[in-house]
């Protein structure tokens, strides 16, 4: 009786693991659920990188608000830039608000980078990183999507395309506009 | 006789050793830091910790943990923290109440399970005390005695 | 024609043999034809000889910079030292599946010509189940899954160079090698089990005629796992040595059900017990290699080894599922054939022993398996994602290695069949006052915590048997033989190999136990930032940061940290660097080691002044015991050598009547 239970048991325990490593194929590496998805957005006040002042994400409500959070040593922050400025340059002066924060850098370090990449938009210093931690930012580039009612709508990790951004961006908009 | 006394030493002594050894001492802010950082998962790294990182977004994490521990939280507080930002991942060992801390169950239930295989098949000897061996029973000792050394080297 | 043709060419042959091996072996096992199987050697031993060609070829494409073969392009440079290049045969996943085809294919001519020539069914058998192994194994590397010999169009100038972790220390010269013998040599074993399940044998045949393919494998694997912590150690820089990374687990595993099996064939050898339990443990530990091929090739875990997505995933995930099915359905067909006739033993016997050690090790690999699997299934099935590392695995394994080290002690103590209260008297007074001593020795030593005080008096405790047991060797020969001390030692090694060989092996798996639980439980860190000329204090050590400079070198570019460490009797130079490939990203940190017997002194750059070099980042460690990690692998090969050679021939022994009369009681 005994042998009967371990024949069946061992027979049960292969086909499980067989099935879990065909599973294992599924993971796709961009798409991370979990973290602050779907929950409010940490609040933040930073100090712009140009020093003109500060921008606080509580007066932002009621707005589409996408954060970038960038750096000057991070290689693929360089090649989704040009996707970021064209997204900026379509939404400009609209209810869509773009913020680039800059990760572990000195600010001067930060501007020149702003300066060269041509990135007209607030870029932000997070000097001692709390803002990203609280973000559950793995690392840049990672970009995250906050709707009108300050509930992060959806994040992106790793360099983004002018595609993802915009339909990220039109979903929320046409959210706020019901 | 004498081999007892000194078993019975041994072991006072030992037990001694162990008790000495996990007596509960106070804790100090150094070591709930490293107590804390040892759990968490290093976002930028390959599986490292926190401690053991030496990336700066792991001495950014050190450096918060640092904070919060000086601002008086609990340890359970500053994990809330880091669990709210980015969900179970960032812990290295799965906390017990979840649905990953069913990995816990697995070493037990795989003890418990070989534990009762085994003892079933083993039963209890009475030792007989052994009789004078005849001719045949040395011959064939002798024999025995032959093959076993020859199958050990 | 160029290296890379003649390789791809000696591969596609070799396949062919080995298809025609196949089935020579087959026919020659069926019908017992001698022919069919001389045909079988004679493509064993071409077959080997194209595929180490193959494998040749590579190396001299690397060493050449033939950038036309893919392989090359990626894996190579033309500023990469020839050592790096030659060595980067196992450098990506096409080279290592070279490798290990190569010594795959070198077991099976083994097989073919010594193997059969002992007992010729069975080994037939055998040589056809590593022939159609080697066959799936040749088809990879001639296929687009991992031909390492595929052309590219157009040859690039310069190649990509080898991944800057590989070409930065050289024990990636050692470490692949040595780990896939010890991986690839456990097919030996399960051939021969899975040709005595097919032919029905009821017998131990297969088990004596693997038993030294076994323990040379067991070997290998251990040595090739401590290398790979060295490496860890050595070359990532986070100050560590192993880390449960996926890839690690994946080693570990068939290294833990190889140990139980080393040990639980001693019990079939003994009392013929315990056969299906031995046949399934030789297929857990193969299953486990390919496994750990699986997880480590596939890329369905990220882990330090990662090697890219390939097709090769689904294949290699396909051949494990077919060696289970095989295997699991010849163990259930034939198991009632292997039934053990009665109940194993006392309790407290040898036997019982070795069953506690077992379950012990198989809730260790269990643990393992599942600790590294969970969060892909998790994932798969939910999304969400969790991680399963260090602190999970230290909390299930360290109780579960400790169980062992106690079992260690005891199990070698105990007689088979079972032991009297008379005997264990007499066998447990001295380790248990030794374990004793033990425990005061790590508090002496300021070894505080638990787990470690616990390690030191288990580790006595061990060590105190085998010497009773070496005594107790030396004096029977003394007094059968009259040698003196010094020849019954050497005696007892050469002729009783295995069972002192095995002692060895014990007292090298206790120096590994102190050094983790030293290092584990005594490490102390700091970390500052300093000029040129300021110092760190830690543990008694002082460091002071002397200079930071850049160094240039043809394939990389490195910041040094020149730092002198004093205190504590030592006087060291050491230098932490970051090291810049130029096919990399990010930099790689090299540590400042400064080996010692009591100490090591690991120095870390972390951070420092990018524009005028004013300042460094300097994280210092004093890790206690860590070399006595090298030293307990070190002897642990040191005993299974002495255990896996053979013993001299000798004369018969007489031993007078009242003498046997007297000793069997």
């Amino acid at each position: 009786m005994l042998a009967r239970v371990v024949r069946i048991a061992v027979v049960v325990a292969l086909l499980a693991l067989t099935v879990t490593l065909a599973l294992a194929f599924r993971r796709d590496p961009h798409d991370i659920k979990t973290g602050t998805v779907l929950k409010p957005a940490p609040t933040f006040t930073l100090q712009r990188l140009d020093g003109s002042g500060e921008v606080s994400l509580a007066d932002l409500s009621g707005k589409v608000v996408v954060v970038n959070f960038f750096a000057s040593w991070c290689l693929p922050c360089t090649q989704e830039n040009p996707a970021l400025v064209r997204v900026y340059e379509r939404y400009r002066g609209s209810d869509v608000v773009l913020l680039g924060v800059n990760l572990q850098e000195s600010r001067e370090n930060g501007l020149a980078y702003v300066q060269r990449m041509g990135m007209g938009w607030a870029t932000l210093a997070d000097d001692d990183g709390r803002v990203a931690l609280s973000y559950g930012v793995f690392g840049p580039p990672e970009t995250f999507f906050i709707g009108p009612d300050g509930v992060i709508a959806g994040r992106h990790i790793g360099p983004i395309d002018e595609a993802t951004l915009v339909t990220a961006i039109e979903t929320l908009r046409a959210r706020a506009v019901r | 006789m004498n081999g007892r006394i000194a078993i019975a030493i041994a072991l006072v002594a030992l037990a001694g050793a162990l008790v000495f050894a996990a007596r509960p001492h106070d804790i100090t802010a150094d070591e709930r830091i490293d107590q804390i950082t040892t759990e968490l998962r290093c976002p930028v790294c390959q599986g490292l910790s926190v401690k053991d990182s030496t990336s700066e977004t792991a001495r950014q994490i050190r450096d918060l943990v640092a904070q919060r521990v000086r601002e008086g939280r609990s340890n359970a507080e500053i994990q809330a923290e880091f669990r709210a930002a980015y969900g179970d991942w960032i812990f290295l060992s799965p906390p017990v109440a979840s649905w990953s801390g069913l990995i816990w169950l697995v070493p037990i239930f795989a003890l418990v399970a070989g534990l009762v295989l085994v003892t079933g098949r083993l039963r209890t000897i009475d030792a007989p005390r052994p009789a004078e061996p005849s001719a045949t029973q040395v011959a064939a000792l002798r024999e025995r005695v032959a093959r076993e050394e020859a199958a050990e080297g | 024609m160029s290296a890379g043709d003649l390789g791809a060419a000696a591969l596609r042959a070799a396949l062919f043999l080995s298809l025609w091996g196949t089935g020579a072996s087959i026919y020659a096992a069926w019908q017992r034809d001698a022919r069919a199987l001389a045909s079988a050697r004679i493509a064993a031993a071409i077959g080997f000889g194209l595929v180490v060609i193959a494998a040749l070829s590579m190396m001299f494409a690397l060493a050449t910079h033939d950038f036309s073969i893919l392989y090359v392009a990626e894996n190579n440079a033309r500023e990469t030292p020839l050592f790096y290049s030659v060595i980067s045969l196992w450098a990506a996943l096409e080279g290592s599946i070279l490798l290990w085809t190569a010594i795959l294919a070198g077991a099976t001519a083994f097989i073919a010509f010594r193997g059969t020539r002992a007992i010729p069914r069975l080994a037939t058998t055998a040589l056809a189940v590593m022939f159609a192994m080697l066959t799936f194994f040749l088809l990879l590397i001639t296929t687009p899954a991992a031909d390492p010999f595929a052309r590219l169009a157009l040859a690039p100038e310069n190649g990509n160079g080898p991944n800057a972790l590989l070409q930065n220390h050289p024990l990636m010269a050692l470490h692949p090698p040595l780990l896939y013998l010890g991986y690839v040599l456990t097919s030996v074993p399960f051939a021969y089990a899975i040709a005595s399940l097919i032919l029905g044998e009821g017998g131990d045949r297969w088990l004596v005629a693997t038993r030294r393919f076994a323990l040379i494998s067991w070997a290998l694997l251990g040595v090739g796992i401590v290398a790979g912590a060295w490496w860890s150690y050595a070359v990532l820089g986070w100050g560590g040595y192993w880390a449960w990374d996926p890839v690690e687990n994946a080693a570990i595993m068939p290294w833990l059900t190889s140990t139980a099996y080393l040990h639980s064939v001693m019990v079939e050898e003994k009392r013929s017990l315990l056969r299906t339990w031995n046949l399934a443990l030789v297929v857990a530990t193969f299953a486990l290699t390919i496994l750990g091929t699986f997880l480590t090739r596939s890329g369905v875990v990220n882990s330090v080894h990662s090697f890219s997505l390939s097709a090769i995933g689904p294949l290699l995930l396909g051949y494990l599922v077919a060696i289970l099915v095989l295997s699991v359905g010849l163990l259930l067909w034939r198991s009632a054939r292997l039934r053990d006739a009665g109940p194993i033993g006392a309790p407290l016997s040898r036997e019982a022993i070795f069953l506690f050690q077992n379950v012990l090790f198989m809730a260790a690999t269990l643990t393992v398996l599942l600790g590294t699997l969970y969060p892909l299934v998790a994932e798969a099935i939910s999304g969400a994602q969790l991680s399963i590392g260090g602190p999970y695995f230290d909390r299930v394994e360290i109780p579960l290695a400790l169980a062992l080290l106690f079992l260690m002690g005891v199990g070698p103590q105990l007689p088979w069949h079972g032991a009297s209260r008379a005997t264990l008297e007499r066998q447990f007074t001295a380790p248990i006052v030794a374990a004793a001593i033990g425990a005061i020795a790590a508090l002496v030593t300021g070894t505080t915590a638990l787990a470690a005080v616990l390690t030191y008096a288990l580790g006595a405790f061990v060590i105190a048997t085998v010497v009773q047991e070496f005594a107790r060797g030396v004096r029977a020969r003394r007094t059968l033989h009259g040698e003196d001390a010094l020849a019954a030692f050497s005696n007892l090694l050469r002729r009783s190999g295995r069972r002192y060989g095995g002692y060895v092996v014990h007292v090298g798996i206790v120096l590994v136990a102190l050094a983790i639980a030293t290092s584990q439980a005594r490490t102390v860190d700091a970390e500052q930032t300093l000029a040129p000329g300021e110092t760190l204090a830690v543990a008694g050590y002082t460091v002071r940061l002397d200079a930071i400079r850049p160094v240039s070198e043809p394939q990389r570019d490195s910041i040094v940290a020149d730092l002198s460490v004093t205190g504590n009797g030592a006087s060291d130079h050491l230098r932490p660097a970051l090291v810049l490939y130029p096919n990399s990203a990010a930099a790689i940190g090299s540590p400042g080691i400064g080996a010692g017997l009591r100490d090591d002194l690991y120095t870390i750059l972390a951070a420092y002044d990018q524009r005028t070099f004013s300042w460094a980042t300097i994280r210092m460690r004093v890790i206690p015991g860590v070399s006595w990690l090298w030293l307990g692998g070190a002897v642990v090969g040191i005993g299974a050598l002495i255990a896996a050679l053979p013993a001299p021939r000798r004369r018969a022994v007489r031993m007078p009547v009242a003498e046997v009369a007297v000793s069997a009681k």
